[in-house]
Protein backbone atom coordinates (compact mmCIF):
# COMPACT_ATOMS: atom_id res chain seq x y z
CA UNK A 1 0.00 0.00 0.00
CA UNK A 2 1.34 3.44 -0.86
CA UNK A 3 1.68 6.54 1.49
CA UNK A 4 1.11 4.09 4.87
CA UNK A 5 2.82 7.23 7.11
CA UNK A 6 2.04 9.06 9.68
CA UNK A 7 0.78 12.31 8.04
CA UNK A 8 -2.34 10.99 6.79
CA UNK A 9 -5.31 12.46 7.67
CA UNK A 10 -7.41 9.85 6.94
CA UNK A 11 -6.20 6.61 7.65
CA UNK A 12 -9.02 3.29 7.67
CA UNK A 13 -7.58 0.15 8.66
CA UNK A 14 -8.91 -3.20 7.55
CA UNK A 15 -12.36 -1.98 7.38
CA UNK A 16 -15.66 -4.80 7.56
CA UNK A 17 -18.96 -3.62 7.24
CA UNK A 18 -22.17 -6.68 7.54
CA UNK A 19 -25.49 -4.21 7.32
CA UNK A 20 -27.99 -5.48 9.82
CA UNK A 21 -29.83 -7.47 6.49
CA UNK A 22 -26.54 -9.69 6.48
CA UNK A 23 -25.35 -7.62 3.80
CA UNK A 24 -21.35 -8.22 3.67
CA UNK A 25 -20.51 -4.35 1.87
CA UNK A 26 -16.84 -3.82 2.42
CA UNK A 27 -14.43 -6.27 3.18
CA UNK A 28 -10.70 -5.75 5.04
CA UNK A 29 -10.51 -2.07 3.12
CA UNK A 30 -7.97 0.04 4.02
CA UNK A 31 -7.15 3.19 2.85
CA UNK A 32 -4.81 6.11 3.80
CA UNK A 33 -5.18 9.79 2.53
CA UNK A 34 -2.73 12.76 2.93
CA UNK A 35 -3.77 15.84 3.79
CA UNK A 36 -4.83 17.92 0.32
CA UNK A 37 -4.64 14.64 -1.34
CA UNK A 38 -7.54 14.33 -4.07
CA UNK A 39 -8.81 10.75 -4.02
CA UNK A 40 -11.46 9.19 -6.64
CA UNK A 41 -13.36 6.63 -6.17
CA UNK A 42 -14.69 4.48 -8.81
CA UNK A 43 -16.22 1.11 -8.98
CA UNK A 44 -19.49 -1.04 -10.17
CA UNK A 45 -23.18 -0.14 -8.91
CA UNK A 46 -23.25 -1.59 -5.36
CA UNK A 47 -19.15 -1.95 -4.61
CA UNK A 48 -19.49 -0.44 -1.66
CA UNK A 49 -18.34 2.92 -2.76
CA UNK A 50 -21.06 4.99 -0.48
CA UNK A 51 -20.48 2.70 2.15
CA UNK A 52 -17.16 3.70 2.76
CA UNK A 53 -17.60 6.94 1.93
CA UNK A 54 -19.90 7.28 5.08
CA UNK A 55 -17.90 5.18 7.52
CA UNK A 56 -15.59 7.86 6.78
CA UNK A 57 -18.35 9.94 9.23
CA UNK A 58 -20.30 7.57 10.65
CA UNK A 59 -23.07 7.97 8.80
CA UNK A 60 -22.71 3.96 9.02
CA UNK A 61 -20.82 2.34 11.91
CA UNK A 62 -18.19 0.28 10.88
CA UNK A 63 -18.29 -3.58 11.91
CA UNK A 64 -14.70 -4.35 12.29
CA UNK A 65 -10.76 -2.39 11.40
CA UNK A 66 -10.35 0.92 12.66
CA UNK A 67 -10.66 4.69 11.03
CA UNK A 68 -8.31 7.56 12.24
CA UNK A 69 -9.46 10.80 11.13
CA UNK A 70 -6.99 13.68 12.28
CA UNK A 71 -5.31 10.86 14.54
CA UNK A 72 -8.78 10.78 16.13
CA UNK A 73 -10.12 7.31 16.55
CA UNK A 74 -14.10 6.86 15.12
CA UNK A 75 -14.06 3.57 16.77
CA UNK A 76 -13.55 4.97 20.20
CA UNK A 77 -16.13 5.34 22.28
CA UNK A 78 -15.03 8.58 23.74
CA UNK A 79 -14.56 10.46 20.53
CA UNK A 80 -17.74 13.11 19.92
CA UNK A 81 -18.84 12.23 16.58
CA UNK A 82 -20.54 15.38 16.26
CA UNK A 83 -16.65 17.40 16.78
CA UNK A 84 -15.45 14.71 13.76
CA UNK A 85 -18.60 15.48 11.34
CA UNK A 86 -17.45 19.23 11.58
CA UNK A 87 -14.26 18.61 9.94
CA UNK A 88 -15.56 16.39 7.97
CA UNK A 89 -18.07 17.82 5.17
CA UNK A 90 -20.42 15.75 2.82
CA UNK A 91 -21.99 16.25 -0.13
CA UNK A 92 -24.65 13.90 -1.27
CA UNK A 93 -25.81 12.83 -5.32
CA UNK A 94 -29.19 14.10 -4.19
CA UNK A 95 -27.95 17.63 -2.66
CA UNK A 96 -30.41 17.31 0.37
CA UNK A 97 -30.89 20.97 1.08
CA UNK A 98 -33.33 21.91 3.64
CA UNK A 99 -35.94 23.04 1.57
CA UNK A 100 -37.78 25.25 4.47
CA UNK A 101 -34.17 27.49 4.17
CA UNK A 102 -32.87 29.50 1.47
CA UNK A 103 -29.74 29.24 0.09
CA UNK A 104 -28.11 31.78 2.87
CA UNK A 105 -30.04 29.99 5.23
CA UNK A 106 -29.29 26.45 4.33
CA UNK A 107 -25.39 27.76 4.47
CA UNK A 108 -25.44 29.80 7.88
CA UNK A 109 -27.43 27.09 9.78
CA UNK A 110 -24.85 24.77 10.86
CA UNK A 111 -22.39 27.58 11.60
CA UNK A 112 -25.18 29.28 14.05
CA UNK A 113 -26.61 26.23 15.50
CA UNK A 114 -23.37 23.80 15.95
CA UNK A 115 -20.16 26.82 15.91
CA UNK A 116 -22.83 29.23 17.83
CA UNK A 117 -21.30 31.82 15.36
CA UNK A 118 -23.49 35.11 15.48
CA UNK A 119 -26.07 35.23 12.46
CA UNK A 120 -24.69 38.62 10.95
CA UNK A 121 -20.83 36.63 11.32
CA UNK A 122 -22.00 33.30 9.66
CA UNK A 123 -24.07 35.31 6.92
CA UNK A 124 -21.16 37.14 5.87
CA UNK A 125 -19.29 34.27 5.81
CA UNK A 126 -21.97 32.89 4.09
CA UNK A 127 -21.99 35.48 1.57
CA UNK A 128 -18.46 34.76 0.66
CA UNK A 129 -19.12 30.90 0.06
CA UNK A 130 -21.82 31.17 -2.27
CA UNK A 131 -20.20 34.05 -4.06
CA UNK A 132 -16.93 31.47 -4.64
CA UNK A 133 -19.75 28.63 -5.88
CA UNK A 134 -20.91 31.28 -8.23
CA UNK A 135 -24.30 31.81 -6.83
CA UNK A 136 -24.14 35.20 -5.73
CA UNK A 137 -26.89 36.45 -7.35
CA UNK A 138 -29.34 33.35 -6.01
CA UNK A 139 -28.88 33.61 -1.96
CA UNK A 140 -32.45 33.93 -0.96
CA UNK A 141 -33.42 31.62 -3.27
CA UNK A 142 -35.45 28.49 -2.13
CA UNK A 143 -33.76 25.17 -3.24
CA UNK A 144 -37.39 24.59 -5.01
CA UNK A 145 -36.16 27.65 -6.97
CA UNK A 146 -32.85 26.43 -7.96
CA UNK A 147 -31.69 24.21 -10.67
CA UNK A 148 -29.88 20.77 -9.58
CA UNK A 149 -26.61 22.46 -10.46
CA UNK A 150 -26.79 25.15 -8.54
CA UNK A 151 -28.58 23.02 -5.33
CA UNK A 152 -25.73 21.52 -5.46
CA UNK A 153 -23.35 24.14 -5.34
CA UNK A 154 -25.35 25.55 -2.51
CA UNK A 155 -24.50 22.12 -0.79
CA UNK A 156 -20.89 22.41 -1.03
CA UNK A 157 -21.33 26.33 -0.03
CA UNK A 158 -23.01 24.72 3.17
CA UNK A 159 -20.34 22.05 3.97
CA UNK A 160 -17.57 24.42 3.27
CA UNK A 161 -19.14 26.82 6.00
CA UNK A 162 -18.06 24.39 8.82
CA UNK A 163 -14.86 24.88 7.43
CA UNK A 164 -13.57 21.24 7.31
CA UNK A 165 -10.20 19.38 6.68
CA UNK A 166 -11.92 16.50 4.62
CA UNK A 167 -14.69 17.11 2.02
CA UNK A 168 -16.34 13.82 0.85
CA UNK A 169 -18.38 13.48 -2.34
CA UNK A 170 -21.18 10.73 -3.03
CA UNK A 171 -21.76 10.60 -6.93
CA UNK A 172 -22.20 14.90 -6.69
CA UNK A 173 -22.87 15.19 -9.67
CA UNK A 174 -24.89 11.69 -10.96
CA UNK A 175 -28.39 13.67 -10.59
CA UNK A 176 -27.76 16.54 -12.59
CA UNK A 177 -28.67 16.96 -16.17
CA UNK A 178 -25.62 16.55 -18.47
CA UNK A 179 -25.38 20.75 -19.27
CA UNK A 180 -25.13 21.07 -15.23
CA UNK A 181 -21.85 18.43 -14.56
CA UNK A 182 -19.27 21.17 -15.75
CA UNK A 183 -20.03 23.64 -12.91
CA UNK A 184 -20.05 21.62 -10.18
CA UNK A 185 -16.94 19.52 -11.03
CA UNK A 186 -15.29 23.41 -11.63
CA UNK A 187 -16.20 24.48 -8.27
CA UNK A 188 -15.03 21.11 -7.03
CA UNK A 189 -11.47 21.59 -9.44
CA UNK A 190 -11.05 25.07 -8.03
CA UNK A 191 -11.53 23.80 -4.45
CA UNK A 192 -8.60 20.47 -4.88
CA UNK A 193 -6.82 23.51 -6.03
CA UNK A 194 -7.10 25.42 -2.80
CA UNK A 195 -5.46 22.07 -1.43
CA UNK A 196 -8.43 20.59 0.50
CA UNK A 197 -8.20 16.90 1.09
CA UNK A 198 -11.24 15.37 -1.06
CA UNK A 199 -12.09 11.97 -1.49
CA UNK A 200 -14.90 11.48 -4.39
CA UNK A 201 -17.06 8.96 -5.79
CA UNK A 202 -17.64 9.71 -8.78
CA UNK A 203 -18.32 8.30 -13.11
CA UNK A 204 -16.78 11.43 -14.62
CA UNK A 205 -13.52 9.77 -15.00
CA UNK A 206 -12.46 12.96 -17.00
CA UNK A 207 -12.14 14.66 -13.90
CA UNK A 208 -10.52 11.83 -12.35
CA UNK A 209 -7.48 11.93 -14.43
CA UNK A 210 -7.46 15.45 -14.59
CA UNK A 211 -8.13 15.92 -10.90
CA UNK A 212 -7.26 12.88 -9.10
CA UNK A 213 -3.89 12.52 -7.08
CA UNK A 214 -4.81 8.69 -6.98
CA UNK A 215 -7.70 6.88 -8.02
CA UNK A 216 -9.00 3.58 -6.18
CA UNK A 217 -11.00 1.12 -7.79
CA UNK A 218 -14.16 -0.97 -5.27
CA UNK A 219 -15.53 -4.10 -6.02
CA UNK A 220 -17.68 -6.60 -4.38
CA UNK A 221 -16.69 -4.28 -1.58
CA UNK A 222 -13.27 -4.77 -1.88
CA UNK A 223 -10.54 -2.44 -2.52
CA UNK A 224 -9.16 -4.01 -5.71
CA UNK A 225 -6.56 -1.52 -6.92
CA UNK A 226 -5.56 1.93 -6.38
CA UNK A 227 -2.66 3.60 -8.66
CA UNK A 228 -2.14 7.59 -10.13
CA UNK A 229 -4.69 8.67 -12.51
CA UNK A 230 -1.65 7.72 -15.84
CA UNK A 231 -1.13 4.09 -14.14
CA UNK A 232 -4.42 3.33 -13.54
CA UNK A 233 -6.01 3.82 -16.50
CA UNK A 234 -3.15 2.61 -18.36
CA UNK A 235 -3.25 -0.30 -16.15
CA UNK A 236 -4.18 -3.96 -17.49
CA UNK A 237 -5.74 -5.14 -14.06
CA UNK A 238 -8.48 -7.70 -15.80
CA UNK A 239 -11.11 -6.56 -12.86
CA UNK A 240 -10.46 -2.98 -13.78
CA UNK A 241 -10.46 -3.60 -17.54
CA UNK A 242 -13.68 -4.64 -17.38
CA UNK A 243 -15.20 -2.30 -15.53
CA UNK A 244 -13.79 0.20 -18.10
CA UNK A 245 -15.00 -1.40 -20.55
CA UNK A 246 -18.37 -1.00 -19.66
CA UNK A 247 -18.19 2.45 -18.89
CA UNK A 248 -16.44 4.15 -21.21
CA UNK B 1 -58.75 18.66 -13.67
CA UNK B 2 -60.91 18.71 -16.28
CA UNK B 3 -63.46 21.98 -16.17
CA UNK B 4 -66.65 21.41 -14.91
CA UNK B 5 -69.19 22.62 -17.90
CA UNK B 6 -72.30 24.36 -16.93
CA UNK B 7 -70.78 25.89 -13.94
CA UNK B 8 -73.45 28.18 -12.90
CA UNK B 9 -76.31 25.99 -13.63
CA UNK B 10 -74.19 23.61 -10.81
CA UNK B 11 -74.08 26.46 -7.99
CA UNK B 12 -77.47 27.48 -9.11
CA UNK B 13 -78.41 23.96 -7.86
CA UNK B 14 -76.29 24.20 -4.57
CA UNK B 15 -78.65 26.92 -3.77
CA UNK B 16 -81.65 25.51 -4.77
CA UNK B 17 -80.76 22.76 -2.48
CA UNK B 18 -79.93 24.74 0.70
CA UNK B 19 -82.86 26.71 0.57
CA UNK B 20 -84.62 23.33 0.39
CA UNK B 21 -82.96 22.37 3.44
CA UNK B 22 -83.62 25.54 5.04
CA UNK B 23 -87.51 25.31 3.82
CA UNK B 24 -87.71 21.74 5.33
CA UNK B 25 -86.67 22.54 8.63
CA UNK B 26 -88.99 25.38 8.73
CA UNK B 27 -91.66 22.83 7.60
CA UNK B 28 -90.91 20.00 9.88
CA UNK B 29 -91.04 22.43 13.25
CA UNK B 30 -94.42 23.78 11.42
CA UNK B 31 -95.64 20.45 11.56
CA UNK B 32 -94.55 19.64 14.90
CA UNK B 33 -96.61 23.02 15.97
CA UNK B 34 -93.15 24.49 16.70
CA UNK B 35 -93.31 28.28 17.98
CA UNK B 36 -89.87 29.83 17.14
CA UNK B 37 -88.87 32.54 19.88
CA UNK B 38 -85.65 33.32 19.05
CA UNK B 39 -85.90 36.64 20.93
CA UNK B 40 -85.23 34.53 23.78
CA UNK B 41 -82.20 33.63 22.96
CA UNK B 42 -79.71 36.73 22.61
CA UNK B 43 -79.95 37.45 26.65
CA UNK B 44 -78.36 34.06 27.23
CA UNK B 45 -75.74 35.56 25.54
CA UNK B 46 -75.12 39.18 26.35
CA UNK B 47 -77.84 40.86 28.71
CA UNK B 48 -78.14 44.37 29.39
CA UNK B 49 -79.59 44.60 32.81
CA UNK B 50 -80.57 48.34 34.40
CA UNK B 51 -79.86 48.71 38.13
CA UNK B 52 -80.67 52.02 39.99
CA UNK B 53 -78.89 53.89 41.78
CA UNK B 54 -80.44 56.04 44.81
CA UNK B 55 -79.65 58.59 47.29
CA UNK B 56 -77.54 57.35 50.05
CA UNK B 57 -78.98 60.83 52.22
CA UNK B 58 -81.29 63.40 52.21
CA UNK B 59 -80.12 66.19 49.90
CA UNK B 60 -80.47 68.28 46.63
CA UNK B 61 -79.61 67.25 42.80
CA UNK B 62 -77.91 69.71 40.49
CA UNK B 63 -76.90 68.73 37.15
CA UNK B 64 -74.02 70.06 35.87
CA UNK B 65 -72.79 70.83 32.44
CA UNK B 66 -71.48 67.11 30.89
CA UNK B 67 -74.36 65.03 31.97
CA UNK B 68 -73.07 65.22 35.68
CA UNK B 69 -75.27 64.08 38.33
CA UNK B 70 -74.38 65.72 41.89
CA UNK B 71 -76.46 65.30 44.66
CA UNK B 72 -75.25 67.36 48.35
CA UNK B 73 -76.07 66.34 51.20
CA UNK B 74 -78.28 68.80 54.20
CA UNK B 75 -76.27 67.24 56.32
CA UNK B 76 -72.85 68.01 54.89
CA UNK B 77 -71.60 64.13 54.06
CA UNK B 78 -68.81 64.14 51.01
CA UNK B 79 -71.49 65.50 47.75
CA UNK B 80 -72.12 62.23 45.77
CA UNK B 81 -70.94 62.17 41.94
CA UNK B 82 -72.16 60.18 39.45
CA UNK B 83 -70.50 60.63 35.82
CA UNK B 84 -71.87 57.76 33.92
CA UNK B 85 -75.51 56.86 33.76
CA UNK B 86 -78.04 55.74 30.70
CA UNK B 87 -81.65 57.05 32.36
CA UNK B 88 -81.70 60.16 34.48
CA UNK B 89 -84.60 59.90 36.97
CA UNK B 90 -84.56 63.27 38.38
CA UNK B 91 -84.54 66.76 37.49
CA UNK B 92 -82.02 69.65 38.32
CA UNK B 93 -82.61 71.49 41.72
CA UNK B 94 -84.49 68.63 43.16
CA UNK B 95 -85.21 67.50 46.59
CA UNK B 96 -84.28 64.01 47.38
CA UNK B 97 -84.35 62.02 50.15
CA UNK B 98 -82.86 58.89 51.12
CA UNK B 99 -83.39 56.03 49.26
CA UNK B 100 -85.12 57.69 46.02
CA UNK B 101 -83.80 56.42 42.53
CA UNK B 102 -81.61 58.97 40.97
CA UNK B 103 -80.33 56.86 37.81
CA UNK B 104 -80.24 54.13 36.24
CA UNK B 105 -77.00 52.18 34.67
CA UNK B 106 -77.32 49.09 32.54
CA UNK B 107 -74.99 46.59 33.08
CA UNK B 108 -73.53 44.40 30.17
CA UNK B 109 -73.90 40.92 31.66
CA UNK B 110 -71.99 37.89 30.00
CA UNK B 111 -75.19 35.20 29.52
CA UNK B 112 -74.54 31.58 30.50
CA UNK B 113 -73.96 30.73 26.75
CA UNK B 114 -70.80 33.09 26.24
CA UNK B 115 -69.58 31.90 29.53
CA UNK B 116 -69.18 28.34 28.37
CA UNK B 117 -67.97 29.51 25.40
CA UNK B 118 -65.18 30.80 27.40
CA UNK B 119 -64.89 27.89 29.23
CA UNK B 120 -65.16 25.67 25.89
CA UNK B 121 -61.82 27.79 24.97
CA UNK B 122 -60.30 27.47 27.83
CA UNK B 123 -60.58 23.87 28.08
CA UNK B 124 -59.97 23.39 24.47
CA UNK B 125 -56.48 26.08 24.35
CA UNK B 126 -55.02 24.36 27.64
CA UNK B 127 -55.78 20.60 26.54
CA UNK B 128 -54.48 21.77 23.21
CA UNK B 129 -51.03 22.87 24.49
CA UNK B 130 -50.68 19.63 26.87
CA UNK B 131 -51.92 17.62 23.46
CA UNK B 132 -49.13 19.01 21.44
CA UNK B 133 -46.37 18.32 24.07
CA UNK B 134 -47.54 15.21 24.79
CA UNK B 135 -48.21 14.04 20.91
CA UNK B 136 -44.71 15.64 20.19
CA UNK B 137 -42.57 13.62 22.69
CA UNK B 138 -45.08 10.39 22.16
CA UNK B 139 -44.36 10.93 18.74
CA UNK B 140 -40.24 11.22 19.08
CA UNK B 141 -40.17 8.31 21.31
CA UNK B 142 -42.35 5.85 18.92
CA UNK B 143 -39.53 6.03 16.21
CA UNK B 144 -36.73 6.34 19.03
CA UNK B 145 -34.31 3.17 18.63
CA UNK B 146 -35.05 2.76 22.70
CA UNK B 147 -37.42 -0.18 22.94
CA UNK B 148 -38.40 1.38 25.84
CA UNK B 149 -39.43 4.18 24.85
CA UNK B 150 -41.12 2.87 22.12
CA UNK B 151 -43.03 0.20 23.20
CA UNK B 152 -44.44 2.65 26.11
CA UNK B 153 -45.46 5.09 23.15
CA UNK B 154 -46.85 2.24 21.42
CA UNK B 155 -48.87 1.33 24.40
CA UNK B 156 -49.84 4.59 25.29
CA UNK B 157 -50.67 4.88 21.50
CA UNK B 158 -53.30 1.84 21.52
CA UNK B 159 -54.80 2.00 25.15
CA UNK B 160 -55.92 5.56 24.25
CA UNK B 161 -57.06 5.48 20.80
CA UNK B 162 -58.74 2.10 21.60
CA UNK B 163 -61.39 3.21 23.95
CA UNK B 164 -63.96 5.83 24.01
CA UNK B 165 -63.01 8.95 25.01
CA UNK B 166 -66.26 9.56 27.34
CA UNK B 167 -65.01 6.36 29.13
CA UNK B 168 -61.42 8.15 29.54
CA UNK B 169 -62.66 10.99 30.82
CA UNK B 170 -64.91 9.10 33.41
CA UNK B 171 -61.92 7.29 34.36
CA UNK B 172 -59.78 10.55 34.83
CA UNK B 173 -62.48 12.40 37.18
CA UNK B 174 -63.50 9.22 39.08
CA UNK B 175 -60.84 7.22 39.29
CA UNK B 176 -57.55 9.60 38.66
CA UNK B 177 -59.07 12.57 39.79
CA UNK B 178 -60.02 11.07 43.40
CA UNK B 179 -56.72 9.49 43.87
CA UNK B 180 -54.36 12.42 42.98
CA UNK B 181 -57.36 15.04 43.97
CA UNK B 182 -58.19 16.84 40.77
CA UNK B 183 -60.53 19.45 39.98
CA UNK B 184 -63.19 19.18 37.34
CA UNK B 185 -61.21 20.87 35.06
CA UNK B 186 -58.06 19.59 35.67
CA UNK B 187 -59.42 16.29 35.34
CA UNK B 188 -61.25 17.54 32.06
CA UNK B 189 -57.86 18.97 30.55
CA UNK B 190 -56.24 16.13 31.55
CA UNK B 191 -58.26 13.52 29.70
CA UNK B 192 -58.68 15.79 26.75
CA UNK B 193 -55.19 16.04 26.28
CA UNK B 194 -54.11 12.16 27.05
CA UNK B 195 -56.72 11.47 24.35
CA UNK B 196 -55.47 14.11 22.07
CA UNK B 197 -51.92 13.77 22.41
CA UNK B 198 -51.98 10.06 21.32
CA UNK B 199 -53.62 11.29 17.63
CA UNK B 200 -51.12 14.06 17.92
CA UNK B 201 -48.47 11.53 18.50
CA UNK B 202 -49.76 9.29 15.27
CA UNK B 203 -49.56 12.69 13.06
CA UNK B 204 -45.81 13.66 14.62
CA UNK B 205 -44.63 9.95 13.90
CA UNK B 206 -46.09 9.96 10.50
CA UNK B 207 -44.82 13.50 9.53
CA UNK B 208 -41.44 12.95 10.66
CA UNK B 209 -41.47 9.79 8.77
CA UNK B 210 -42.34 11.34 5.32
CA UNK B 211 -39.21 13.55 5.74
CA UNK B 212 -36.43 11.82 3.57
CA UNK B 213 -33.52 10.33 5.68
CA UNK B 214 -31.27 12.29 3.62
CA UNK B 215 -32.63 15.76 5.73
CA UNK B 216 -31.73 13.81 9.15
CA UNK B 217 -27.68 13.14 7.26
CA UNK B 218 -27.03 16.22 5.57
CA UNK B 219 -27.60 17.82 9.37
CA UNK B 220 -25.93 15.23 10.86
CA UNK B 221 -23.16 15.54 8.57
CA UNK B 222 -22.95 19.25 9.39
CA UNK B 223 -21.82 18.50 13.28
CA UNK B 224 -25.47 18.87 14.28
CA UNK B 225 -26.27 16.70 17.13
CA UNK B 226 -29.23 14.35 16.75
CA UNK B 227 -31.79 17.60 18.93
CA UNK B 228 -30.13 20.16 16.89
CA UNK B 229 -30.88 18.25 13.90
CA UNK B 230 -34.64 17.84 14.84
CA UNK B 231 -35.56 20.91 15.98
CA UNK B 232 -33.71 23.13 13.24
CA UNK B 233 -34.26 20.45 10.27
CA UNK B 234 -36.72 17.63 10.60
CA UNK B 235 -39.28 19.36 13.04
CA UNK B 236 -39.89 22.49 10.92
CA UNK B 237 -40.62 20.21 7.66
CA UNK B 238 -42.38 17.85 9.91
CA UNK B 239 -44.68 20.77 11.12
CA UNK B 240 -45.26 22.00 7.95
CA UNK B 241 -46.15 19.25 6.20
CA UNK B 242 -48.74 17.92 9.62
CA UNK B 243 -50.45 20.84 9.60
CA UNK B 244 -53.59 19.79 7.48
CA UNK B 245 -54.29 16.81 9.81
CA UNK B 246 -52.93 18.79 12.83
CA UNK B 247 -55.87 21.23 11.77
CA UNK B 248 -58.51 18.47 11.93
CA UNK B 249 -57.29 17.52 15.13
CA UNK B 250 -57.64 20.53 16.75
CA UNK B 251 -60.89 21.27 15.49
CA UNK B 252 -61.71 17.33 16.92
CA UNK B 253 -60.23 18.79 20.09
CA UNK B 254 -62.69 21.38 20.45
CA UNK B 255 -65.69 19.77 19.39
CA UNK B 256 -64.52 16.46 21.84
CA UNK B 257 -64.61 18.85 24.75
CA UNK B 258 -67.84 19.09 24.57
CA UNK B 259 -68.19 15.28 26.17
CA UNK B 260 -66.16 17.40 29.59
CA UNK B 261 -69.57 18.11 30.00
CA UNK B 262 -70.73 14.87 31.65
CA UNK B 263 -68.30 15.67 34.56
CA UNK B 264 -70.20 18.94 35.19
CA UNK B 265 -68.23 21.01 33.91
CA UNK B 266 -69.99 23.82 32.27
CA UNK B 267 -68.66 24.26 28.93
CA UNK B 268 -71.00 25.37 25.75
CA UNK B 269 -72.94 21.98 25.75
CA UNK B 270 -73.42 21.90 29.16
CA UNK B 271 -74.71 25.86 29.13
CA UNK B 272 -76.66 25.16 26.02
CA UNK B 273 -78.59 22.60 28.06
CA UNK B 274 -79.32 24.55 31.46
CA UNK B 275 -80.46 27.16 28.65
CA UNK B 276 -83.01 25.12 27.37
CA UNK B 277 -84.54 24.06 31.05
CA UNK B 278 -85.07 27.50 31.68
CA UNK B 279 -86.10 28.56 28.22
CA UNK B 280 -88.07 25.81 26.56
CA UNK B 281 -86.34 26.68 23.24
CA UNK B 282 -84.40 24.03 22.53
CA UNK B 283 -84.18 24.53 18.87
CA UNK B 284 -83.55 28.08 19.04
CA UNK B 285 -80.68 27.25 21.72
CA UNK B 286 -78.58 24.34 20.14
CA UNK B 287 -78.77 26.07 16.82
CA UNK B 288 -77.10 28.99 18.28
CA UNK B 289 -74.53 27.02 20.22
CA UNK B 290 -74.15 25.00 17.19
CA UNK B 291 -73.35 28.19 15.66
CA UNK B 292 -70.70 29.12 18.51
CA UNK B 293 -68.93 26.14 18.14
CA UNK B 294 -68.92 26.72 14.27
CA UNK B 295 -67.64 30.15 14.91
CA UNK B 296 -64.53 28.33 16.96
CA UNK B 297 -63.87 25.82 14.74
CA UNK B 298 -63.99 28.37 11.62
CA UNK B 299 -61.54 30.70 13.07
CA UNK B 300 -59.19 27.83 14.51
CA UNK B 301 -59.38 26.37 10.54
CA UNK B 302 -59.20 29.77 9.00
CA UNK B 303 -55.68 31.01 11.20
CA UNK B 304 -53.80 27.26 10.05
CA UNK B 305 -54.96 28.26 6.88
CA UNK B 306 -53.53 31.53 7.11
CA UNK B 307 -50.54 29.94 8.39
CA UNK B 308 -50.08 27.10 5.55
CA UNK B 309 -50.09 30.03 3.47
CA UNK B 310 -47.32 31.65 4.63
CA UNK B 311 -44.91 28.63 5.41
CA UNK B 312 -45.52 27.75 1.26
CA UNK B 313 -42.59 30.66 0.90
CA UNK B 314 -40.56 27.73 0.45
CA UNK B 315 -42.65 25.38 -1.96
N1 LIG C 1 -28.73 0.55 4.46
C1 LIG C 1 -28.39 -0.62 3.89
N2 LIG C 1 -28.86 -1.77 4.40
C2 LIG C 1 -28.51 -2.95 3.83
N3 LIG C 1 -27.72 -3.07 2.77
C3 LIG C 1 -27.24 -1.96 2.20
C4 LIG C 1 -27.54 -0.67 2.74
N4 LIG C 1 -26.91 0.25 1.99
C5 LIG C 1 -26.26 -0.41 1.03
N5 LIG C 1 -26.43 -1.75 1.16
C6 LIG C 1 -25.84 -2.78 0.31
O1 LIG C 1 -24.44 -2.68 0.44
C7 LIG C 1 -23.83 -2.88 -0.84
C8 LIG C 1 -22.97 -1.68 -1.17
O2 LIG C 1 -23.82 -0.55 -1.38
P1 LIG C 1 -23.28 0.89 -1.72
O3 LIG C 1 -24.44 1.79 -1.70
O4 LIG C 1 -22.16 1.21 -0.82
O5 LIG C 1 -22.74 0.70 -3.20
P2 LIG C 1 -22.24 1.81 -4.21
O6 LIG C 1 -20.92 1.34 -4.69
O7 LIG C 1 -22.31 3.16 -3.62
O8 LIG C 1 -23.28 1.68 -5.40
P3 LIG C 1 -23.89 2.83 -6.34
O9 LIG C 1 -22.89 3.10 -7.40
O10 LIG C 1 -25.13 2.19 -6.88
O11 LIG C 1 -24.19 4.00 -5.48
C9 LIG C 1 -24.94 -3.12 -1.83
O12 LIG C 1 -25.05 -4.49 -2.03
C10 LIG C 1 -26.15 -2.59 -1.14
O13 LIG C 1 -27.28 -3.34 -1.51
MG1 LIG D 1 -23.49 4.91 -3.96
Amino acid sequence: MTNMTDKSIIQARNIEKIYSNGCHALKNVSLDINRGEVVVIIGPSGSGKSTFLRTLNQLESISDGSIHIDEVSLTDRKTNINKVREEVGMVFQSFNLFPHKTALGNVVLSPMKVKKKARTVAEQEGRELLKKVGLAERMNNYPSHLSGGQQQRVAIARALAMHPKIMLFDEPTSALDPEMVGEVLDVMKSLASDGMTMVVVTHEMGFAREVADRVVFMEDGELVFEESPERFFSSDNPRLQRFLGQVL
Amino acid sequence: MEKQPHLLLWKAVFVLIMIGLGFGIYAGSKSIDYTWRWERIPQYIINTEATTVRSPFDGSATIEKGNKLVVTSDYGDDPLVIEKFDNLLVSNGDLVFEGDPLVEVENWNIGPLTWGLVMTLQLSVVSLVFAVVIGLFAGLARISTNPALRYLSVTYIELIRGTPLLVQIFIFYFFIGTVLDLDRFTAGVAALSVFTGAYIAEIVRSGIQSISPGQMEAARSLGMNYVQAMVNVILPQAFKRTLPPMAGQFINLIKDSSLVSVISITDLTKAGREVVSSTFAPFEVWFAVALMYLVLTGALSWAIQRLEKRLSASD
